[in-house]
């Protein structure tokens, strides 16, 4: 009796090590990375970044062009591709919940949530760069909007199907038609997750390179042409820490830290409109 | 009235007093969920202004027949009622029922308090806005539900917080005014009371007692006191059937079932 008690507080102890150890770890590797960032973007970091355009090598710049357009473009991915998922979501957690269509498009969607990014900057290449001739800003919208979609079909569909079905009945049951219940009683209910998951989304398509690299390429000055090609701060961190000129390598630091400090920053916010969530 | 003079089992069919016209008439209702029948030919009148009590064991199908008088079942695939069910004379389960309309005139509080993600103030507003009530009238008609769900001295300072602020209790009673806001002809209720402790029971039971004056009111229940102390009429439902039915002195005093007896009297359920 004795032995197999002091046995399993061993054991314990040992899987108890093994798991903080390994949260420490991954814990480390982060820090690791936000601190290295922090000490060489911080040293680039000044306000001629957010006022000029990117520079030619060895010259005096910032990456106005590259934040403002990053800014554009997953603007308006978030415009297209917010409605497009939330009302996908919609059908499934409320009209399709029965539907084997819900099921059908739940697993593509997953397919899609999990699609290296790359792909979809090939396909949107084929359809609208390759069709119209040219790179774009739109091009790369609309690569981020199919990287936006996914995410936000997925919480909401999630978010939604945490309301109570009893919720729902009771706003049946005064007599409210189908899509009335849904906007002003589930979306209510649901609120603080479905915007949660835009957010998040924000946050994932904010460091995207690969979809952008075959439609909105990229742009050394400063443009608002939806039509032509638009510089974004991934692409620019790409572009400028690749080269061996000592101004560029300083603005990738900067960018990657300015994405990164934005990211963090929306994380944030979602959790707390989550928690906001939680006290009401 | 053609409903009397059908064949009928005697010991599920007695006649309602002639003097209390029937607002609802059940006639012949099964209901199945999927390929299981949970309700075998119930046949029953609701009362005008009455309170019917359904009780019976769990599974016996009271809620089940609840659901069936506002067609909430319809929300769930492989659910299907046949038979009749009568409303002002027009039969509910009939394809083409206006379902809005139905639910704005069969009213229903759940066994869990269901207040909507609103305010107090919208959680009644939600209803009398589907009806087209004018903004001018809103204030009085909210004022109206809450006193007459007896709860309006308890949130007349606070409208504007969170109905999921209130105590259980206060969510249902604020759930009852709801219902009472659109002006229902039948308000159900579906266990209204099992979540809540005693005073807040008392003070539903109480309330139930006030709106019958003015709604046709039907109550599932599990507590046989206070079915026998809310309810005018009794029925008595066990594995789906109707077995007895009829005033609720006579119900609890002098069954005519044996099964019935054995429930109240708590050998079984």
């Amino acid at each position: 009796m004795a032995i197999r008690m002091t046995r399993r507080k061993a054991v314990n102890a040992v899987m108890m090590g093994l798991s903080t150890a390994a949260a420490g770890l991954g814990l480390l590797v982060l820090a690791l990375i936000l601190f290295h960032l922090v000490v060489k973007g911080a040293g680039a970091l000044n306000l001629a970044v957010f006022t000029q355009d990117t520079p030619a090598p060895n010259a005096v710049g910032g990456l106005r062009n590259a934040i403002v357009g990053s800014l554009i473009m997953s603007a308006m991915a978030v415009l297209i591709g917010t409605p497009i998922g939330i009302l996908a979501g919609t059908y499934m957690a409320e009209y399709g919940r029965f539907s084997r269509l819900s099921t059908v498009i739940r697993f593509v969607n997953d397919i899609l949530l999990s699609a290296p990014s790359i792909i979809v900057g090939l396909f949107v290449y084929q359809v609208l760069v390759a069709t119209l001739g040219h790179f774009s800003a739109l091009a790369g919208a609309v690569a981020l909007a199919i990287l936006v979609i996914p995410t936000v079909v997925r919480t909401t569909e999630d978010m939604l199907r945490l309301v109570p079905d009893q919720l729902r009945e009771a706003g049946l049951a005064m007599g409210a038609p189908r899509w009335i219940v849904i906007r002003q009683i589930a979306y209510k209910a649901a609120r603080a997750g479905m915007v949660t998951g835009v957010l998040l989304a924000i946050a994932r398509i904010s460091g995207e390179t690969a979809p952008l690299l075959f439609t909105a390429l990229s742009n050394n000055f400063f443009s608002l042409n939806l039509s032509a090609p638009m510089a974004s701060l991934p692409i620019t961190i790409f572009q400028f820490a690749l080269s061996p000129y000592d101004n560029w390598q300083a603005l990738a630091w900067a960018g990657a830290l300015l994405i990164t400090v934005a990211v963090l920053a929306l994380s944030i916010l979602a959790r707390l409109v989550t928690s906001q969530k939680d006290k009401s | 009235m053609d409903t009397l003079t059908r064949d009928r089992n005697p010991l599920t069919f007695q006649g309602i007093d002639p003097a209390l016209k029937s607002r609802i008439s059940i006639r012949n209702l099964e209901f199945f969920y999927g390929a299981t029948r949970a309700l075998k030919g119930i046949d029953l009148e609701l009362p005008q202004n009455q309170v019917t009590a359904f009780i019976g064991p769990s599974g016996c199908g009271k809620s089940t027949l609840l659901r069936v008088l506002n067609r909430m079942y319809d929300l769930y695939p492989g659910q299907r009622a046949t038979g009749e069910v009568l409303l002002d004379g027009e039969n509910i389960l009939a394809k083409g029922t206006d379902l809005n309309r139905l639910r704005a005139k069969v009213g229903m509080v759940f066994q869990k308090p269901t207040p909507f993600p609103m305010t107090i103030h919208e959680n009644i507003a939600f209803g009398l806005r589907l009806m087209g009530v004018a903004k001018t009238e809103m204030d009085g008609r909210v004022e109206a539900a809450l006193r007459g769900a007896a709860l309006w001295d308890e949130v007349k300072d606070k409208l504007g917080a969170s109905g999921q602020s209130l105590s259980g209790g206060q969510q249902q009673r604020l759930c009852i005014a709801r219902t009472i806001a659109v002006e229902p002809e039948v308000i159900l209720l579906d266990e209204p009371a099992s979540a809540l402790d005693p005073i807040s029971t008392g003070k539903i039971e109480e309330t139930i007692h006030q709106l019958k004056e003015r709604f046709t009111i039907a109550i599932v229940t599990h507590n046989m006191q206070q079915a026998s102390r809310v309810s005018d009429r009794t029925a008595f439902m066990y594995l789906g059937d109707l077995i007895e039915t009829g005033e609720t002195a006579q119900i609890f005093t002098r069954p005519r079932h044996e099964r019935t007896s054995d429930y109240i009297t708590g050998r079984f359920g």
